[in-house]
Order: C-alpha cells, then sequence, then structure tokens
C-alpha cells in the first residue's frame, strides 16, 4: 500500500521538467499532479482527482507510459525544429508578410 | 558493362535519413497513428515508431517507403521534401486569405416553435421587438460587400425567419443588385423548419435560386416532442412544407438537420430510417450545444459526451452497413472531417478551424444590430455574456469590427497550434479552436483540454473512423468517397 500523495521520483537525465509537465498536463482530468525539482530529480506528488479514486493504479501506470510518449514527442520535436521553420518560411513565402 | 547502375545503387544507406516534423498518438494495442505537418498520416507499431525516431528503419521496409512519401523522413538527396511540406501548408491555409464567408442575418427571434433546447427563439407577437429592420440589413449588406471573399453566402436565421419575410425580400433583392457591380459567387440560405412556407415564398425562393435548410429530428412522436408548437404538428408540417418545396423549387434545395436530445439517444436507426424515408441521401448526427436555454432548461446537461458518442458510433455502424448493401448516404460530420483527413482541401467548417472561424469565417449580425463573432456567440448573450460581440451595425465601422480586440485576442489565445496538448497532439491538423465553447464552459477561449467535451467528442469521432480505416478496408473506400464528394 502507499500513501496519498504518491511520490513518484524522476531522474532528470532521463526526463526532463518539459516532459513530465506536458504528461501532467494529459491526466489534468484524472490526477492532480505537484511537480517539485531537486538535486537533479523531479518529484511528482500524485492524489487522483475527485471522482477518479478507483482507477488510481491504472492511472498512474499510464502516465508513466505517457512520460514515455512526451519523452520521444520532445526528441521529435527538438530534432524538426528547423525543418518546422523552414517549412513555414516557404509557406509564408510569398505573403508580404516577411522582414 | 552495363549502361545501367544495380538497383542496389538505388537503395538508401540505413539509418541515413533525417526526421521531418511529426506528431502521434497511441491507439488501441501497440498501434500509433503518426500526422505529417499538414496531416497526412500513417499507421505504425510501437517498434517501428521507435526504431523510425532512432533512425533503425531498415530502407527495404514498406513502411520507410511510406514515410517518405509522405514527407515523415527525407534523406540527404530529397531536395523538394521541406518545399513540398512548405507548399502543401500554404495549400491548407489557402481559405484563410479569402477572409469571411459567411454572413448570418438573423431576421426575427420571433418564432412558432418553443423547442427546449433552441438558444434564442421568443413567442413574442411583438414585431417591432424581435425583427431586424431595413436599415439595419443595409447596414449589415454593406459589411458583407467589403468582405474580399469571392463567394459570399448570406444565410438567414431565427427564430423563425418567414416569420419576417419581408425583410429577406429586401435582402435578397438589394444583395443581388449590388452584386451586379460586385460579381461574387453569392449564394442564399433560409433556415426554417418549413412549418410557415407558403406559395408566395417558394416561388421567390426559385427565382432566386434560395436554398432551404430545415429540420428534421426524427420519427414524428420524436420530432413533434422535440419541436413543440401550438397543434402538435411540427413534424406533419416539415413533410407537407418539404414536398411543397422539393416541387416547386427543386429536389436538391432543401436539406435538414437534426440535433440530439436525451429522446434521440436510443434511437440512431430510427432517425437515419426517417432520413432515407424522405429521401435525404446523408444526414448530420449533431450534438446539442452548451448555450442559451439548452443550459437554461438543462437540455445540454442531461446526456454527456461519452452518450453521445455511443450514439453517433451506432448510427454511423447502421450508415456503413447501409453503404455497404448499396445505399449511397453520408453522415456528414464523418465527412467533414475525412475532407481534412484524407484530402488537402479543407471544408470551411467553423467547429474545425485553427485559427477559429468565428468572424473570419463566418459572422453574424443579430436582428437589432448587434455583431457577433459566430452562431454560439450569439447564444451566449441567453447567458448574459456578450464577449464575443464585435460591434454594432449602427455606429460601428467594418475595420472597428473585424479588428476589434474581442475577436483578436479570441482567435490568437485559442490558436491550436501553440495551445496546451493540441500543440503535440497528432489529430491538431483535424481539429479546431473552438473558443467560443470552450469560453462557456471554463471561462477561457482555451479551455482544459483533458476536461473538454469537445476535445474528447472531436479525439472519439477521430478514433472511429482511424479503426474502420485500419480494420475495414470496404469501409475505407466508402470514406474516400465522402471526402471526395464533389
Amino acid at each position: 500500500m502507499y500513501q496519498l500523495p504518491m511520490k513518484l521520483e524522476i531522474d532528470e537525465q532521463i526526463y526532463c521538467i518539459e516532459v513530465v509537465q506536458k504528461a501532467s498536463y494529459r491526466f489534468i482530468d484524472r490526477l492532480t499532479i505537484l511537480i517539485s525539482k531537486s538535486a537533479g530529480k523531479l518529484t511528482c506528488e500524485i492524489e487522483p482527482v475527485i471522482g477518479a479514486e478507483a482507477q488510481f493504479d491504472e492511472n498512474v501506470a499510464n502516465f508513466k507510459r505517457e512520460l514515455l510518449d512526451q519523452q520521444l514527442r520532445k526528441q521529435i520535436k527538438d530534432e524538426t525544429e528547423s525543418a518546422r521553420n523552414l517549412i513555414l518560411s516557404y509557406a509564408f513565402s510569398r505573403s508580404g508578410l516577411q522582414k | 558493362m552495363s549502361k545501367f547502375s544495380t538497383l542496389e545503387k538505388y537503395v538508401s544507406p540505413k539509418g541515413q535519413y533525417e526526421l521531418l516534423p511529426f506528431r502521434f498518438e497511441p491507439l488501441v494495442e501497440d498501434n500509433v497513428v503518426a500526422t505529417n505537418y499538414v496531416g497526412e498520416f500513417v499507421f505504425l507499431k510501437r517498434k517501428q515508431l521507435n526504431d523510425f525516431v532512432q533512425k533503425k528503419l531498415d530502407p527495404s521496409d514498406e513502411t520507410y517507403s511510406l514515410l517518405r512519401a509522405k514527407h515523415f523522413l527525407k534523406e540527404s538527396s530529397d531536395l523538394a521534401s521541406i518545399e513540398l511540406l512548405g507548399l502543401k501548408t500554404r495549400t491548407k491555409f489557402s481559405n484563410l486569405r479569402n477572409f469571411t464567408n459567411l454572413h448570418i442575418f438573423v431576421v426575427s427571434l420571433r418564432c412558432d416553435h418553443s423547442c427546449p433546447y433552441c438558444q434564442v427563439s421568443r413567442q413574442s407577437e411583438n414585431k417591432a421587438a424581435f425583427d431586424m429592420s431595413t436599415a439595419t440589413a443595409d447596414k449589415a449588406l454593406q459589411i458583407v460587400f467589403r468582405s474580399p471573399n469571392p463567394a459570399i453566402k448570406i444565410e438567414f436565421q431565427g427564430g423563425e425567419p418567414l416569420l419576417n419575410f419581408d425583410l429577406i425580400r429586401h435582402v435578397v433583392t438589394k444583395a443581388k443588385q449590388i452584386n451586379e457591380v460586385e460579381k461574387r459567387n453569392l449564394e442564399f440560405v433560409i433556415a426554417t423548419t418549413l412549418s410557415l412556407i407558403t406559395d408566395d415564398i417558394l416561388d421567390f425562393c426559385k427565382e432566386h435560386k434560395i436554398f432551404l435548410s430545415s429540420s428534421l429530428d426524427g420519427p414524428e412522436d420524436l420530432h413533434n416532442r422535440n419541436r413543440p408548437r401550438p397543434g402538435k404538428d411540427s413534424y406533419a408540417r416539415f413533410v407537407e412544407g418539404l414536398q411543397k418545396a422539393r416541387d416547386k423549387v427543386g429536389y436538391q434545395s432543401v436539406s435538414a438537420l437534426m440535433t440530439t436530445t436525451t429522446a434521440s439517444l436510443t434511437r440512431a436507426r430510427d432517425i437515419i430510417d426517417e432520413y432515407l424515408k424522405h429521401d435525404f441521401d446523408g444526414i448530420f448526427l449533431r450534438h446539442l450545444s452548451p448555450y442559451g436555454f439548452a443550459i437554461k432548461t438543462k437540455t445540454y446537461g442531461a446526456y454527456n459526451v461519452d452518450h453521445w458518442l455511443e450514439f453517433y458510433c451506432e448510427g454511423l455502424d447502421y450508415i456503413l452497413d447501409l453503404n455497404k448493401q448499396g445505399v449511397y448516404f453520408t453522415e456528414y460530420f464523418a465527412s467533414l472531417l475525412l475532407t481534412k483527413m484524407l484530402t488537402s482541401k479543407d471544408p470551411g467548417f467553423v467547429d474545425l478551424m485553427s485559427p477559429a472561424g468565428a468572424g473570419i469565417a463566418a459572422v453574424v449580425f443579430n436582428y437589432d444590430g448587434d455583431v457577433y463573432a459566430s452562431d454560439e456567440s450569439r447564444m451566449l448573450l441567453e447567458m448574459g455574456d456578450d464577449t464575443f460581440k464585435l460591434g454594432n451595425l449602427h455606429t460601428n465601422s467594418y475595420e472597428d469590427i473585424f479588428t476589434s480586440e474581442a475577436l483578436l485576442s479570441a482567435l490568437d489565445d485559442s490558436f491550436t497550434m501553440s495551445a496546451p496538448m493540441c500543440s503535440d497532439c497528432a489529430f491538431e491538423p483535424w481539429c479546431g479552436a473552438e473558443p467560443v465553447f470552450h469560453h462557456a464552459i471554463f471561462g477561457d477561449v482555451l479551455g482544459r483540454k483533458p476536461e473538454s467535451e469537445f476535445c474528447k467528442r472531436i479525439m472519439g469521432v477521430i478514433r472511429y473512423l482511424l479503426n474502420k480505416m485500419q480494420t475495414d478496408p470496404e469501409a475505407k473506400e466508402i470514406f474516400m468517397r465522402w471526402a471526395n464528394k464533389c
């Protein structure tokens, strides 16, 4: 058994704070997550929102999976940033809006 | 020595590719869907996704060619990928530069019906209090023709707009006069229950090619229950009006819309059968909007998005079965989404636009001259909320109205490409901002997406459509047909 709020420690070398925040946002309807940071660790204090207590374990498990997805999304986003900017610059190239 | 290089020479070296921007969402089991920058999509297994991102995908893999063809990855020799994506992005947003197309004239709030979910209607006989005046309509027409859009649609709404038909005559006649110089592609629509239709009105509609958008909620008992009027004869009047309108104006000149109430939820098939009985070639399985009287009478809260999705999916399953048996019948909401998912066209449906369609795709002139960013915006007024009032025809100019802070901040703040969760969502290219809905529910134009019924509804329908396309080739063919309708 665990006490509420449940504490989940996350290594910041593996998951950055943006990833943890985005994963937490996706669960805002099911979990209340307070994120704090100290000495290379991110700590999530997790509680169920009212009405979602029975699915708490399942939601926490899905939250952990979501961390992986968000990390992958961040990797894709970082790696494709210059391509995104280039696509937009082509898209607007005849708009007369460039400086 | 051969004149040609061997096939192997053309095979890309493994791991020598760059990722192009894309997003993904998990589907059932270990499936994911990935969408590229403009919303073209591919289905992948988890392992394929991970291999792809980690540059381990083998060039001989079929998925590799698909991802390359759909601009999810580029090799160093693919010089045109970025330019093509730029061109597709420009095409996707090309409607924006045309600006406002749909201009809604609320010619009267008076109505002969008293539907519990209706947002705006009044049972008053007081013409002066709730009818649009000629002076107001003339001011509205000046604004209409300031729009740069080569296609202009004027839709008359109410209440029951036929209660102020003299004004409709005036607007149509005057708009056509102005258009002799303007040369726009001008269309007229009257949104009416058909209960008050007369031969005179139909003659006028025929002469001016006016389209009639009507309402049919289902079989007689359901329709009359949803749409009470004196005499309890709403259905009978609709059927009679439909026949007359088809005979006089033309068979394709009348369409019908339905609204889902709690009483509709268990009757998806009955409702669709009713549309087939009247020879309609499609249906729009609409959810109820959370505005005005719908909230006051607690009609909106009577069912949630999960109930609606169950109803919708049952209806869509039935429609797909009908199509498989050779009955050509379309569900229009799916058709709008599929057009965005499977073609480069944007159908310009206000709910599914980002930046939002409020004001820049559609604008509403209320009976009293107030201008609203959308039909839903004027309905919000019934809850005492005038956040999306852009001005008044008698006191504000075109410039005042379309550069009003109420409009610009709503468009800017709700833009999905920068909204939390939306910006990472693979369904974003197919979805919309809906600032008015989110403002009505959450008090701000963004809202919290995980709690948003709009988000759940769109995601639910998209997941259904994707699942069908992945598992049922016949359904995919039907969807392709719906998406590519002329």
